[in-house]
């Protein structure tokens, strides 16, 4: 596999990725802006309407029918909250040429060419969205808005961010509020968009067997083209003082549901970038393996839980500990998951540990070159870092952590939130 | 070992039965640093009732014993648990439990060896205690009431209440507090003995290995067991009938979710040979998008007023013992989702399928395929799957082409019938 960048203007990045290992090409397009209480309604609206038509393909109904005629390529549109950052995704997979019963056509011309016509050449009339869209589409984000409850456990950690993040752009529903829907229509939805394509980081990726004149097809492309230069808009993610010593936050709420979901939101004081890679392994420990502590002692010695684990947020330096337990243990379960958050500090943890911790996270690495989405995933997660890396030198960073620095970052934790929903 | 290679997708599969009865499979894929390996027992959600070789009574197990043991299939003798075990090498490890099968799992890039002297350690080494039994109940618990919580799993699991009346394919994997409550060291040894035996299992393996090689390490870690001969699976009549045709159930969710169940005739399955069922699997496919896919003229209006805002699932799920058809989403109007489906129906059985749309759709099922070829864990599982089936998964590339038009027109007529279909509302 070979990674290559190359910026076709400012603020526009072409990613190839060369790899012969995988049946399909993928192609993704990133739309990346900054996530504001003003536009995160519209930004959510925006990835939706644009599935709807093209210039040349006006109807969903054509999109999907030039699809299936390409062996099913697959069209996927996404929406995702990073940091502080919205970023509107849309992806086209194709299988290669190579795997076509008929070899006549250049299949990955085609998607490529058809991707950046939906996402930048969006059907419209007179000079505005098509009105009909619009209004469905509203009635669709309004549905996903209010489908938030339906994933009990999702919600909960959904419900813990938003206190955590209070009047912050991180503590945003990444589909946006229905009060903002009513005042959205076929016009100022499209000057927006115009402005969001004008001022937006735009990042291509293409990966598979790819042609060597890809970065001409790509920047010839007439939807490239006639796009200008920008400074892009969006947030790269500093290292912040938080604020410590505070008191917990403890927020209970009730809902129709069978099991409680406890959530427990935790603020990472860091003092600089690298002390991203140590919090990583730290989480791993604490909650990201069936050997972390969550695991082992919530789940497997007080049997408390099905679910017991921990995610860390490098964006946002928060890590974050689910578990789904029985409503009356709920203060059997918060001491013990207290206890191992305490325990982290003492350095109440093995060498074992944080060489099966290494282990386990160079080994997702590892795979960076095996799943095609992985790929994508990882070089868009870095070029929206502060400081760029290449995966060997993330498994060196990795390598080289020693135990001090996971108990100075067990020190550096603290309980920003306990969030419980319970019946 | 037997080789066969499909030259669609550019793969091998090895294959071969070894003396004891074990099926191995090896799907060399070279130049991947992933590798994946599975082991799977036919031996499922669906087994309750039945002879254990050499015996003459008929053994009743309570529900949910299948799962139950995968949960308790990684604890050891020496203390130790395997899923630590395997954590602690930086592999990937898992395993599941189906209907028809269990599964134990793992992925890594590397210490694939070591792994696999875990996995196949454990998987024939139970170690089951009153205490460590006792123990699983309060996780095994939790987990369903988590599932209690997912109204997805309600949805569907109704859909399938009201299609059969008899059928173990209505009994929840997990089992219920009650029942998993009434299992023991006794039950779990007597289910390990009986269908963890080697004739009764699968093993797959995907990455970078050279066949031959790979096969030995699988033999040199094999216990000696003999095979035990056939077990005779109990299961109760099913009649044809559906159960009823609504059933309804009260949840909190911001918009009900809905599933369209099409109970189809066991029979038809089993009389035919392999190939016959991978050519009915496929012609349903693409039946149910030519109705509901994305590009379908139904879909497009229910899109348009709002009926629904995604495309549905569309599946066909069968075993020996069952198999139907399941459509499945969310809409503030299910019931009208359902008649517009019924009705669509009704036209293409009166006014065939259309031969471009065909013709469009086919390739796009050809592609979805091809697909699957993509990663070691997808191939792994799908033919870990097939294989319970009685199918190799190659069939399914090798028999799209012979599935033409007419014929699925046939098999619309055989299985979309109005008095087999239920709709299940969870809301």
């Amino acid at each position: 596999m070979q990674y290559k960048e190359k910026e076709i203007k400012k603020g526009i990045k072409f990613h190839k990725i060369s790899t012969d290992k995988f049946k399909t090409n993928l192609i993704a397009v990133f739309l990346t802006t900054k996530l504001t209480r003003e536009n995160v309604t519209k930004n959510a609206l925006i990835s939706t309407i644009l599935r709807r038509g093209s210039k040349n393909m006006n109807t969903q109904e054509e999109i999907s029918k030039q699809m299936e005629e390409m062996y099913g390529a697959g069209f996927d549109c996404g929406l995702d909250k990073t940091g502080d950052n919205q970023v509107l995704k849309f992806y086209i997979e194709n299988i290669n040429d190579e795997f076509i019963p008929k070899h006549n056509e250049n299949m990955l011309k085609s998607a490529i060419e058809k991707l950046l016509e939906i996402v930048f050449n969006p059907y419209t009339e007179n000079a505005e969205f098509k009105k009909e869209y619009v209004e469905q589409e509203k009635n669709n984000i309004k549905q996903k808005i209010e489908g938030k409850i339906d994933n009990k456990a999702r919600y909960a950690l959904n419900r813990c961010i938003e206190e955590m993040y209070k009047d912050e752009p991180f503590g945003l529903f990444k589909f946006g509020y229905i009060e903002d829907l009513e005042g959205i229509d076929a016009k100022n939805l499209y000057e927006y968009y115009q402005n969001l394509i004008k001022n937006c980081k735009i990042d291509i990726f293409v990966s598979g067997i790819v042609p060597d004149n890809i970065e001409q097809l790509i920047e010839e492309n007439e939807n490239i083209a006639k796009l200008q230069e920008r400074q892009a808009d969006y947030v790269i993610p500093a290292i912040t003082k938080k604020e410590t010593n505070q008191k917990e936050n403890i927020v209970t709420e009730s809902m129709e549901v069978t099991q409680g979901k406890l959530v427990l939101g935790l603020d990472i004081n860091l003092e600089n970038e690298d002390q991203k890679y140590d919090a990583l392994l730290y989480n791993s420990i604490l909650g990201g393996t069936a050997n972390s502590k969550m695991f082992q002692n919530v789940r497997e010695k007080a049997h408390l839980a099905y679910v017991a684990s921990s995610s860390y947020s490098r964006q946002k330096s928060n890590i974050f500990i689910n578990c789904g337990i029985e409503i009356a243990n709920y203060e059997k379960a918060l001491e013990i998951v207290k206890k191992q958050i305490e325990d982290m500090k003492n350095g109440e943890f093995t060498e074992d540990d944080i060489q099966n911790a290494k282990k386990g996270i160079i080994s997702t690495i590892d795979l960076i070159d095996d799943e095609q989405d992985t790929g994508i995933t990882y070089y868009f997660g870095q070029e929206l870092s502060a400081h760029k890396i290449g995966p060997d030198e993330y498994k060196e960073k990795v390598e080289k952590i020693q135990k001090e620095d996971i108990i100075k970052i067990a020190n550096a934790i603290s309980i920003n939130t306990i969030y419980f929903l319970k019946d | 070992m037997q080789v066969i290679e499909n030259l669609k997708v550019k793969e091998k599969v090895y294959k071969e039965k070894l003396e004891n009865g074990l099926t191995v499979m090896i799907i060399p894929k070279l130049g991947m640093k992933k590798k994946y390996m599975i082991w799977g027992t036919h031996y499922g959600s669906l087994e309750n009732e039945f002879v254990v070789p050499g015996e003459e009574e008929k053994t009743v197990v309570p529900n949910g014993v299948a799962h139950f043991l995968e949960h308790k299939m990684f604890e050891q003798e020496n203390g130790t648990n395997s899923l630590d075990v395997l954590t602690a090498l930086g592999v990937e490890a898992n395993a599941y439990t189906t209907n028809d099968h269990t599964a134990y799992l793992f992925e890594c890039t590397d210490n694939f060896y070591e792994a696999m002297d875990e996995l196949m350690d454990y998987v024939q080494h139970p170690y089951f205690t009153d205490e460590n039994v006792e123990k699983e109940k309060g996780i095994i618990g939790q987990e369903i009431m988590m599932y209690d919580d997912y109204p997805e799993w309600k949805v569907y699991l109704n859909a399938i209440n009201a299609m059969y009346h008899e059928c173990p394919v209505k009994i929840d994997i997990v089992g219920t507090i009650e029942t998993i409550s009434k299992i023991d060291k006794e039950v779990l040894y007597k289910c390990y003995n009986t269908f963890y035996n080697p004739s009764n299992m699968v093993m797959v393996i995907c990455g970078d290995f050279k066949p031959d090689e790979i096969l030995e390490e699988v033999k040199k870690r094999l216990i000696d067991k003999k095979s035990n001969g056939e077990i005779k699976r109990i299961y109760p009549e099913e009649p044809e009938t559906i159960v009823q045709e609504r059933i309804e159930q009260k949840l909190e969710v911001s918009m009900p979710l809905y599933t369209i169940g099409i109970k189809d005739i066991v029979a038809d399955n089993c009389n035919k040979n392999k190939t016959e069922i991978v050519k009915k699997h496929i012609a349903i496919e693409i039946i149910l998008n030519l109705i509901l896919g994305r590009s379908s003229r139904l879909f497009q209006e229910l899109y348009k007023e709002g009926t629904i805002f995604a495309g549905p699932g569309l599946s066909y799920e069968f075993t020996n013992i069952y198999a139907h058809i399941l459509i499945d989403g969310q809409s503030n109007n299910p019931e009208k989702v359902y008649e517009e489906f019924k009705k669509e129906v009704k036209n293409f059985k009166e006014n065939g399928i259309n031969e471009e749309d065909f013709e469009r759709i086919r390739k796009m099922i050809y592609g979805g395929y091809v697909k699957e070829y993509n990663d070691v864990t997808d191939i792994s599982r799908m033919f870990l799957a097939d294989y319970f089936k009685g199918i190799n998964s190659f069939d399914y590339l090798d028999e799209i082409e012979s599935v033409s038009k007419e014929y699925t027109e046939q098999v619309l007529k055989q299985v979309f019938k109005e008095d087999k279909m239920v709709l299940s509302i969870v809301g």
